[in-house]
């Protein structure tokens, strides 16, 4: 191949052609570098699933058991505690669970590293005296996440824990079962949280797509008139194809590389994002290596195809480009297309297979994609028709001209409305619970209750904790003196054992040590913790927003600074002529504004809409102010961060018409 | 003193390169001056200063009596738009603009109306022989089909000087004598005067008077007989 003769073609622009390559390469490293994170997020979410499957025990069946396993929650200082009581089967040795050394003995407790820390800085009667007989700490293999709070306390089989029915929701834990492994498997929560990873995925690799494609048009745009000059004196297309397509995967495997080590810098940061209660391992974050490498080795080629379908003109008729015909008008085939998909959306989302949801929402959102072009010409053609000054006029026959070009620069924020108006109406508001903390309640034995009351009596008063014991039929109320009432918002409403109490957080956990294995397998609760996990996934679905709108964002504002300068790199000769006649630049700058703003604020409030009305059949609770006030902050940072990314291809529109004497290069 | 444009000592230096070493010319009403002379000599540039395009480095460029070398760039920008026109080599069309509009487009930068601007601008289609390419677009055009548009443009504002820098050079011969007839017919039709730039010594023969340029210097004034 002519590597010779292409590197001298991709130094041959001279500064300016040096730019457009720069532009390029770190076009590709963003994409790059979001494209692993869209990536690793659902190999981070299979991790932590794995990684929590032992405690989510899977019934022996036919296969010969060998342990007794069942978990709960209790609580310290409004944190949660996943508590699991697991015991050998008589005359079995089973293999410990991961990150265990050895099996746990009956008595013993091992703690998570970040349990065992707390139970080292809080007073030992609010926290370290529930788990007297600490044999060791839990390896990193047994935790979703490293600031999770897990208790494996050993029992003997036989032990109350392990023989008492608990109750079966699973949100309070899970009935002992007798099971042939500790291998478990994921927890319905679990694979929630994958399901809406894989959405999430979907939502950012799309738009990634579009911009990366974009990108890799840009070092072709750049080139296609010196190409086709080439072409014009007798290059053969296989040699045109071959140094272009050689152009850019070198430029495109720099970027991807340089983009592979800016994840890679990024990692630390983003592990520090708190989902699902707790921040991340930095290995988790890490893809696998062969996805690293299948990134940077698939970019480039992505970018050579992309690069080959942008030169198709060129090389099936070498005038095209030079002369520069009208394109032929999109297809309204393309319409239909969407029309399809978006007639499929009810249809589809009344199964609820995530596959099946991840695959719609990605049609729905390549659909939006294939129309988009059409309808910027659409847009142009209005625009061009009723355009009284030159801006206008010239926005609008810039649209007519090339709507793929004007297309790919409002796409990504035009792809973020479909996500924000898709998530603005999904997430539903906080949950405005009770909050309620003076009040713990455990239910007892059937006929029992009062045995119960009198043993709890009897501990509070023993770890001088002030409390009144009451029952309410086989319930056991325990009301914590010294609380103060919870006035505003949730106080409204009473809770059934008196007002709303808000105790101090030290005696409540002074109490719920106290009253640690008063009923064998069940923890008593406050009303605040039986609202605790809503609360945590309410607030993960806010974080998760934020995120894919945030990388929504970047990938929209890079790709609107790329396109804004190409376009400016790829007409500087008449841009210069135009300038050199006395055009103001103002009316240039109008006019790129114009070609910009007019097809997003249309395609912008038009994927709203669709996404709104691909987000209907999964709303939960009725839309709420949070997710509108989030769907504005959206389209008017969309807006200002589009007209910011263009007005920086200001200087350069300067500086390529301030040559007097432009030369055709 | 009745020239409508006249630089007197002009010089400008690129670097070490003179590309102007003291020139003084002068155009008269409805004159049509060639300038030639070798590539590198110097040409592009006195044109340019000339047009207040660029700024000489000394020396003094006056369009009828005032002074305009020393004007700032939005002025010399103004000036450039209503009282100059200018015909370049190739790629001066907006290629997204079908033909009219690109002819109308300095008229509406001067703030006449849409309707009005596109309606003078195909006044001029039908005399420089574009009849019927009122709607295509500069690539749907042949070169000199191009450059006749471009010669519109030019002319659309009834500038006073029309600047031309080697206007044919991107066409074959005949069409660059045709198109170079109808420029000079058509500036001198409007009164304008034309300073055009050009190898072709028979295209030079349309002009009133050429004048050559080297090494930035001013060879021969030689008036026309
Ligand atoms: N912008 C510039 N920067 C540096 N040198 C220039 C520039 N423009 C012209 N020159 C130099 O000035 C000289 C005259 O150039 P020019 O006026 O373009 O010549 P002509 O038009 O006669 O071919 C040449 O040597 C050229 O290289
Ligand atoms: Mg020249």
């Amino acid at each position: 191949m002519n590597v010779g003769l292409t590197w001298r073609l991709l130094r041959g622009g001279g500064r300016r052609g040096m730019l457009g390559t720069w532009l390029t390469l770190g076009a590709v490293a963003v994409s790059t570098a979001l494209l692993l994170f869209a990536v690793a997020v659902d190999f981070a979410f299979a991790a932590r699933a794995d990684r929590g499957a032992w405690r989510n025990p899977v019934a022996a069946g036919s296969r010969p058991a060998v342990a007794v396993e069942a978990s709960r929650h209790d609580y310290v200082r409004g944190r949660e505690i996943t508590v699991v009581d697991l015991a050998a089967l008589p005359g079995r040795s089973p293999e410990p669970p991961p990150g265990l050394s050895r099996f746990p003995a009956p008595g013993e407790v091992w703690l998570s590293p970040a349990l065992a820390d707390l139970a080292d800085r809080l007073p030992a009667a609010e926290l370290a005296a529930r788990y007297p007989k600490r044999a060791g700490v839990l390896g990193d293999e047994a935790l979703v996440h490293p600031d999770e709070l897990i208790v494996l306390a050993g029992r003997a089989p036989d032990a109350p824990e392990l023989t008492a029915t608990r109750s079966s929701d699973w949100i309070v834990g899970s009935q002992p079962v007798k099971v042939a492994t500790l291998a478990g498997e994921p927890t319905e929560d679990a694979e929630g949280y994958q399901v809406l990873a894989l959405i999430a995925s979907v939502l950012m690799v799309v738009p990634l797509l579009v911009f990366g494609g974009a990108a890799a048009r840009l070092t072709v745009a750049r080139r296609d008139q010196r190409l086709a000059a080439l072409r014009l004196v007798g290059a053969t297309p296989g040699q045109v194809v071959a140094m272009t397509v050689a152009e850019a995967v070198i430029v495109a495997f720099a970027g991807a590389l340089a983009g592979a080590v800016a994840y890679a810098l990024a990692v630390p940061l983003l592990s520090r994002v708190r989902i699902d209660g707790g921040p991340w391992f930095v290995a988790d974050l890490w893809p696998h290596p062969l996805v690293m490498a299948g990134a940077v080795v698939a970019v480039p080629l992505l970018t050579g195809l992309s690069a080959v379908a942008g030169l198709r003109r060129v090389v099936v008729s070498p005038l095209g480009v030079a002369k520069r015909e009208t394109p032929p008008g999109m297809r309204w085939v393309r319409l239909l297309a969407l029309v399809a998909v978006l007639a499929a959306v009810p249809v589809v989302s009344r199964g609820d297979s995530a596959g099946l949801i991840a695959v719609v929402i990605g049609l729905a959102f390549l659909s939006i994609n294939l129309v988009g072009p059409w309808v910027v010409g659409l847009i142009g053609r209005i625009t061009a028709a009723s355009a009284r000054r030159p801006a206008r006029l010239l926005a609008g026959r810039r649209l007519v001209d090339d709507p793929r070009s004007a297309w790919r620069t409002v796409s990504g924020v035009a792809l973020t409305g479909f996500v924000a108006g898709f998530l603005g109406l999904l997430s539903p508001g906080t949950l405005v619970g009770t909050q309620d903390t003076g009040h713990l309640r455990v239910s007892a034995p059937a006929g029992r209750a009062a045995t119960v009351a009198q043993e709890a009596r009897d501990r509070l008063r023993h770890a001088g904790v002030a409390a009144a014991v009451t029952t309410r039929k086989d319930v056991v109320v325990i009301a914590l003196k010294d609380a103060t009432r919870i006035t505003g918002d949730g106080a409204r409403r009473e809770a059934p054992d008196g007002p709303l109490l808000r105790a101090e957080p030290a005696a409540l956990d002074r109490a719920r040590t106290a009253l640690t294995g008063l009923v064998p397998g069940r923890t008593p609760t406050t009303q605040a913790d039986d609202e605790y996990f809503g609360g945590e996934i309410l607030g993960d679905i806010a974080v998760g927003t934020v995120v894919v709108l945030s990388v929504s964002f970047l990938v929209a504002i890079a790709s609107a600074g790329i396109t804004a300068a190409s376009s400016v790199l790829d007409r500087r000769q008449t841009y210069a002529l135009l300038r050199l006649a006395g055009t103001p630049l103002e009316v240039l700058d109008r006019a790129r504004r114009a070609e910009t703003l007019i097809p997003l604020a249309v395609m912008g409030g038009g994927a709203i809409l669709v996404g709104a009305f691909c987000g209907i059949p999964f709303m939960i609770t009725d839309p709420n102010l949070s997710g509108l006030v989030t769907l504005v902050v959206c389209v008017a940072a969309g807006f200002a961060g589009v007209v910011g990314a263009g007005a920086l291809s200001r200087p350069l529109l300067r500086s390529v018409t301030a040559d007097p004497a432009p030369r055709p290069d | 003193m009745n020239d409508v444009l006249a630089g007197r000592a002009l010089t400008k230096r690129f670097g070490q390169t003179v590309a102007l070493a003291g020139v003084d010319m002068a155009v008269r009403p409805g004159e049509a001056v060639a300038i030639m002379g070798p590539s590198g000599s110097g040409k592009s540039t006195l044109l340019h200063c000339l047009a207040g395009i660029m700024r000489p480095d000394a020396g003094e460029v006056r369009l009828e009596g005032t002074r305009i070398d020393d004007m700032g760039e939005r002025r010399r920008s103004a000036l450039r738009r209503t009282r100059f026109g200018f015909v370049f080599q190739f790629g001066q069309l907006l290629p997204e603009l079908p033909a009219d509009e690109n002819v109308a487009l300095p008229l509406m930068l001067g703030g006449v109306t849409r309707a009005e601007a596109v309606r003078r601008a195909r006044e001029w289609f039908a005399p420089l022989g574009l009849g019927g390419m009122e709607a295509r677009r500069p690539g749907e055009l042949s070169g000199g089909q191009a450059q006749r548009a471009a010669i519109a443009r030019a002319l659309v504002t009834k500038p006073a000087v029309v600047f031309a820098d080697e206007p044919t050079g991107a066409l074959d011969q005949t069409t660059g004598h045709d198109t170079m007839r109808l420029l000079v017919e058509a500036t001198k039709h409007n009164g304008a005067s034309l300073i055009v730039v050009t190898h072709d010594p028979g295209v030079a023969g349309w002009c009133d008077r050429t004048v050559e340029v080297r090494d930035g210097v001013l060879l021969a004034a030689g008036a026309r007989a």
